[in-house]
């Protein structure tokens, strides 16, 4: 029997602040990834701009590239096939990836995959494990708050999503008010843990749907910041982070269990950046126990912007048999299919 | 074999050039569906005239000034083929390839509108020496610059709003052939350090400046 040739994949991810190239093989196995982070960069301005972000993109795309194969001690014509995150993100930034991935995807004569974002955030879990049938997928990123139900490889149905703001957006937020750096969602969740949630916040979207709504409690954090500093009361940071923290955590949760119970699921995977954020993890390992569901958390290099993710996500769909011609172009508000 | 691209406007100029004559070019308007087209348009030249990537021994990229995701898309396509096969590659602006592209009667402005009363600009002998280097410049200051000279014309894309006081301004058509000519011999650069020169900060490093 010819035995059943491994699948290189390239995979290319620049939908925000960072430029990242990855080889992966077989969907599984990583065998070298760069990332190359503008947060320094962006810090000044509080946060991620786009036009700047996109400048950053073309400058370092063919670094990124060659630091890639030579980590990888491989060549182009190594190479079977170029996976791209095509959207959603900023359309600017996403085009410097895509222009990239097509001309290699001619010049090698080699497929082009179109991975949509949150795909590959999920599928970051198979690079760990091998993803289990039917799963539930709770995206939480700075751009994405979504369940999303799976019941075979590339068969996606959303559940519900943030009507709003993203989770990360939030917390982003909430670091601003309380005057820590950007990205300061990480800071919020560290000062949370020494805290006590003493302050009174507003659960969000406490509905029948698997929606999220992050926006009420963003204004919420900073009305009672603001009416604080009018009383000349000293704002407790540790316990306004612990405070917004327990009803932001409560709100994913809640929600998550609702599509656990509705939908029977056996098997949660966690994916996006906010997936490090530890009070989140503790809520969702406890939720796991309580309702005796297997839960993926994948290591925070993961979690975070990669290609390696994109180069996995990238291997399940050709699989599915999605490959794109060289029109293929990025969007910015593509929807998961 | 030279292969030319700009992307730097509402057009794909991109064109194969060898010895001095042209083997195949397209010049079209895009605008916004340039990311979409760009390869595969250069693709098809290269399909319809039998070349390979590999005949191609450098590469002209624009690499700007114009619309910063424009000159983004030439860039990322032309840097990538060149770091990748190796080639040979070179940058020029946009305002020298409308400068070279014109008929050497008179000294040339090519002009790109940057909105808010500000224009790309450069000024040109009929030699296509330089008199200002490419800049982003104010209509009114551009306007009191030319007043010093005699004569000149003005040079911009084909139906853009050029403020200033010149009743006929030439509609820019690329002479490829004339610019791969021009610039065949100007120093290649590393393929890593070919980027866009924007000639502008962008607006949140502008407001950070005040």
């Amino acid at each position: 029997m010819q035995e059943k040739k491994d699948m290189i994949i390239l995979g290319i991810e620049s939908s925000c602040d960072e430029t990242s190239a990855s080889i992966v093989k077989n969907g599984t196995e990583e065998i070298a990834t760069v990332i190359s982070s503008q947060i320094d960069i962006h810090k000044d301005y509080g946060g991620v701009v786009p036009e700047i972000a996109s400048r950053h993109h073309v400058k370092n795309i063919t670094i990124v590239l060659e630091e890639c194969l030579e980590k990888a001690n491989m060549t182009m014509g190594e190479i079977d096939a170029i996976a791209i995150t095509y959207g959603p993100g900023l359309i600017g930034s996403l085009l410097i990836g895509l222009e990239a991935a097509k001309t290699l995807s001619w010049l090698y004569q080699k497929p082009l995959i179109p991975v949509h974002h949150i795909a590959g955030h999920i599928y970051a879990n198979s690079l760990v494990q091998p993803l289990k049938f039917p799963l539930l997928a709770l995206v939480v990123s700075g751009g994405h708050t979504e369940l999303i139900e799976m019941t075979d490889h590339y068969k996606f149905k959303k559940l519900g999503g943030t009507l709003d703001d993203a989770i990360g957006e939030c917390y982003d937020k909430v670091a601003r008010v309380i005057g820590l750096e950007y990205p300061g969602g990480p800071k919020v969740d560290k000062l949370a843990q020494v805290g006590t949630p003493t302050y009174k916040l507003p659960i969000p979207l406490k509905d029948d749907s698997y929606n999220f709504s992050f926006s009420g409690l963003k204004s919420a954090v900073i009305n009672l910041a603001h009416n604080e500093e009018q009383r000349g009361n000293i704002l407790n940071k540790e316990n306004l982070a612990a405070s917004f923290q327990k009803v932001a955590v409560e709100s994913i949760v809640n929600k998550t269990k609702k599509a656990i119970q509705d939908k029977g699921t056996k098997y949660l995977i966690v994916a996006g950046g906010v997936a490090a954020n530890q009070g989140l993890r503790n809520a969702i390992e406890n939720l796991g126990n309580q309702m005796n569901v297997e839960v993926s958390i994948p290591p925070m290099k993961y979690c975070t912007d990669n290609a390696t993710m994109i180069a996995a996500a990238g291997y399940y769909a050709y699989l599915d048999g999605r490959v794109a011609d060289l029109t293929l172009n990025s969007t910015s508000s593509a929807i998961l299919k | 074999m030279i292969l030319y691209i700009d992307t730097s406007s509402n057009y794909l100029y991109t064109g194969v050039v060898e010895n001095g004559e042209i083997r195949k070019e397209i010049k079209k308007e895009y605008g916004h569906r340039l990311s979409e087209v760009t390869l595969p348009e250069v693709v098809s030249m290269f399909e319809n005239t039998g070349i390979t990537p590999r005949d191609i021994t450098k590469i002209i990229v624009v690499n700007g000034p114009g619309s910063f995701t424009g000159i983004r898309i030439a860039i990322s396509i032309a840097k990538v083929y060149a770091w990748t096969l190796k080639v040979p590659i070179t940058t020029i602006t946009s305002l020298e390839a409308m400068a070279v592209s014109s008929e050497d009667d008179t000294v040339k402005v090519p002009v790109i509108d940057a909105r808010r009363e500000m224009c790309y600009a450069g000024i040109f002998s009929k030699d296509n020496e330089v008199i200002l280097k490419p800049c982003y410049i104010s209509y009114k200051n551009l306007q009191q610059q030319l007043e010093k000279i005699e004569n000149y014309k003005i040079i911009s894309n084909d139906g853009e709003k050029i403020q200033l006081n010149k009743p006929i301004i030439e509609s820019y058509n690329p002479d490829i052939a004339r610019i791969t000519e021009v610039y065949k011999h100007k120093k290649g650069i590393n393929p890593h350090a070919v980027n866009p020169d924007y000639l502008k900060l962008t607006e949140a490093e502008e407001s950070k400046l005040i």
